[in-house]
């Protein structure tokens, strides 16, 4: 994006060489249930961190605690120097938000929009229709500015709503599932879009479930699973240290013997079989099965990623739905 | 602290989403309108058994109609709270520098105005077309519908804070609107309501709205006579900011369309 004025750039950190997010220590419940268990994060300017995570692991509430909209039960929130659960105040002019829910007045035009929460934000009259001009060309809304809210795609809402979150050009943007709902176009500009806004030197906190994504952005990347942080550093870090390759071999009914080779993990109809390379196994493998083959359905070659780094930290497959544990079986 | 800049800001915007879909705004004039039209003859009668022999029906129909009209502004008011849950945009607005009372003060003022624009229309509508005639000082009624209207989008606001659905919300202001017209002698004068109706009507702001009207209208009176309503009405208006004080949780999640 061309930065054309002072609100076009971050605003610099309170406290000189302060992290732009440094949380420590949160703790969230809601009743019986843990959100957050001890939560510990630094986020420097110009990066970009990965908050990956199942549904319910408690990214939702991190980045709700961060912005301000809920109170921890324990722990420190700081940003840009500020700490952020006294002073919300003064920390919400240095963040921007995309909850989860796309939220846009939708009786409203998208020019509207953008300006309510440009004013909002802080800025003058003078440079809102700069600003709003420069986002909305960054997501592709120009030729929308005039358009009711309530006329718009999904798509189009969701990058409205992505583009609120920019209006001020925050220190720490936080995008909590982006691209939840989003067709492949928007998916695009906006993993573009956040890429740019490091870049200018805003600190990015991406949350998501879509672990290519991060892959793709090649962010810094923090697991959270049940409210833990259980895997921190880039991608490449993670891959290298945790990522396994895997051939992976799904049967119609239970895995026969033929297949249950040294190591191999066995659940349900699938079986996993780590390490070495995966397509030699294979080759390896495949003749030893005979007449077992015929009740193979998929045969899949994985290769060290962010799903295997998961794996491997929590003992589970990365699943939307992490109540639902896998009844792993190995073999001897 | 209030940062002017910002509450204009949020004024502007609010004023933006009513004027985007006026329907509830032109509800507040015609209601009270037409109404006028067909109980005026009604109430000719009503007021001279009363012992106003010469009242011509207006003198309550005007001010009743108006007063029960203004009582919509409740559910305008609750609706413009409940809308930012339904859009979503609850925690956005939270998430932004705005504070909790530089966003509830943005959403009042723009009401207090739309009830202030009722009062003028509804009121000049009575002496323009109902020979609606004035015997005492009718500058007096000033404050006193400035207090009033002040005090309904306060009950709007304590109505927010209560309920957790907009159906609960609606309920409560629609309920109030006919419950509260009837016994604090809007939708009927007073005189004729049953004794215990009359006991309990001082406790509604409409009993104190019409009084005040009654006294300058039907009475003579001036600015003296409007001591004892305003500050009944302005009594009421504390109660509902200490009920919104205690009750309105910015953090909670209200349901907007169930």
């Amino acid at each position: 994006m061309q930065n054309t004025d002072q609100h076009a750039r971050p605003i610099v950190a309170a406290a000189q060489g302060a992290p732009t997010l440094l949380v420590e220590g949160l703790s969230k419940s809601y009743g019986s249930t843990r959100a957050l268990d001890g939560v510990d994060l630094r986020v420097e300017a110009g990066t970009i961190l990965g908050l990956l995570g199942p549904n319910g692991a408690g990214k939702t509430s991190l980045v709700s605690i961060v912005a301000g909209l809920r109170r921890p039960d324990a722990g420190r929130v700081e940003v840009c120097g500020i700490d952020a659960t006294r002073s919300p105040h003064q920390t919400r002019r240095l963040i921007g938000i995309a909850p989860q829910e796309t939220g846009v007045y939708l009786s409203l035009r998208v020019r509207d929009n953008l300006r309510f929460f440009a004013g909002l934000a802080g800025l003058s009259r003078a440079q809102v229709g700069a600003r709003v001009d420069e986002v909305a060309t960054a997501l592709g809304l120009a030729p929308l500015l005039d358009r009711r809210a309530s006329q718009l795609s999904g798509g189009e809402r969701r990058r409205l709503h992505t583009a609120i979150a920019l209006l001020h050009h925050p220190a720490l943007v936080l995008l909590d599932e982006p691209t939840t709902g989003a067709d492949v176009v928007t998916r695009r500009q906006i993993l573009d879009l956040v890429r740019g806004l490091a870049d200018d030197g805003s600190a990015v906190v991406y949350s998501t479930h879509y672990l290519p994504e991060i892959e793709t952005l090649n962010a810094d990347v923090a697991f959270i699973d049940r409210g833990r942080i259980v895997a921190r550093g880039t991608t490449a870090e993670l891959v290298r240290t945790h990522g396994t390759s895997a051939l992976e071999l799904t049967f119609i009914d239970a895995v026969p013997m033929s297949a249950r080779v040294d190591g191999a993990i066995v659940d349900g109809t699938t079986v996993r079989i780590p390490g070495g390379d995966p397509a030699a196994r294979a080759a390896e493998l495949l003749p030893r099965l005979g007449a077992d083959a015929r009740s193979l359905t998929s045969i899949e070659i994985e290769r060290p990623s962010l799903e295997s780094v998961y794996l491997a930290v929590t003992g589970r497959r990365y699943a939307s739905d992490p109540t639902e544990p896998l009844s792993l079986e190995v073999s001897a | 602290m209030i940062s002017l800049r910002r509450l204009g800001v949020i004024l502007r915007h609010e004023l933006r989403i009513s004027m985007r879909d006026p329907f509830s705004l032109l509800v507040l004039v015609v209601f009270p309108i037409i109404t006028m039209a067909f109980l005026k003859p009604a109430f000719r009668a009503a007021l001279q058994q009363s012992g106003f022999p010469h009242a011509n029906g207006a003198e309550q129909v005007v001010p009743g109609q108006a007063v029960v009209g203004a009582f919509f502004i409740v559910g305008v008011t609750t609706f413009a709270f409940f809308s930012e849950f339904a859009w979503m945009t609850w925690d956005r607005l939270r998430a932004s520098p705005a504070t909790s009372l530089e966003i509830v003060l943005g959403k009042a003022i723009p009401r207090v105005a739309m009830v202030l624009a009722q009062f003028v229309i509804v009121l000049g509508t009575g002496v323009l077309l109902f020979d609606l005639h004035f015997s005492g000082n009718a500058l007096a009624l000033i404050p006193l519908v400035i207090v009033f209207s002040i005090s309904l989008v306060l009950l709007g606001v304590a109505v927010t804070a209560i309920c957790r659905t907009l159906q609960q919300a609606n309920s409560f202001a629609y309920v109030g609107m006919v419950l509260f017209g009837a016994i604090g002698g809007a939708l009927v004068p007073f005189n004729v309501l049953p004794r215990w109706a009359k006991a309990v009507a001082p406790a509604t702001p409409t009993y104190w709205a019409m009084r005040g009207f009654h006294s300058v209208i039907l009475g003579g009176d001036g600015l003296g006579a409007m001591a004892a309503p305003i500050a009944a009405l302005g009594a009421m208006s504390v109660l509902f900011v200490l009920i919104s004080l205690r009750r309105l949780r910015f953090d909670e999640t209200k349901v907007a369309w169930a």
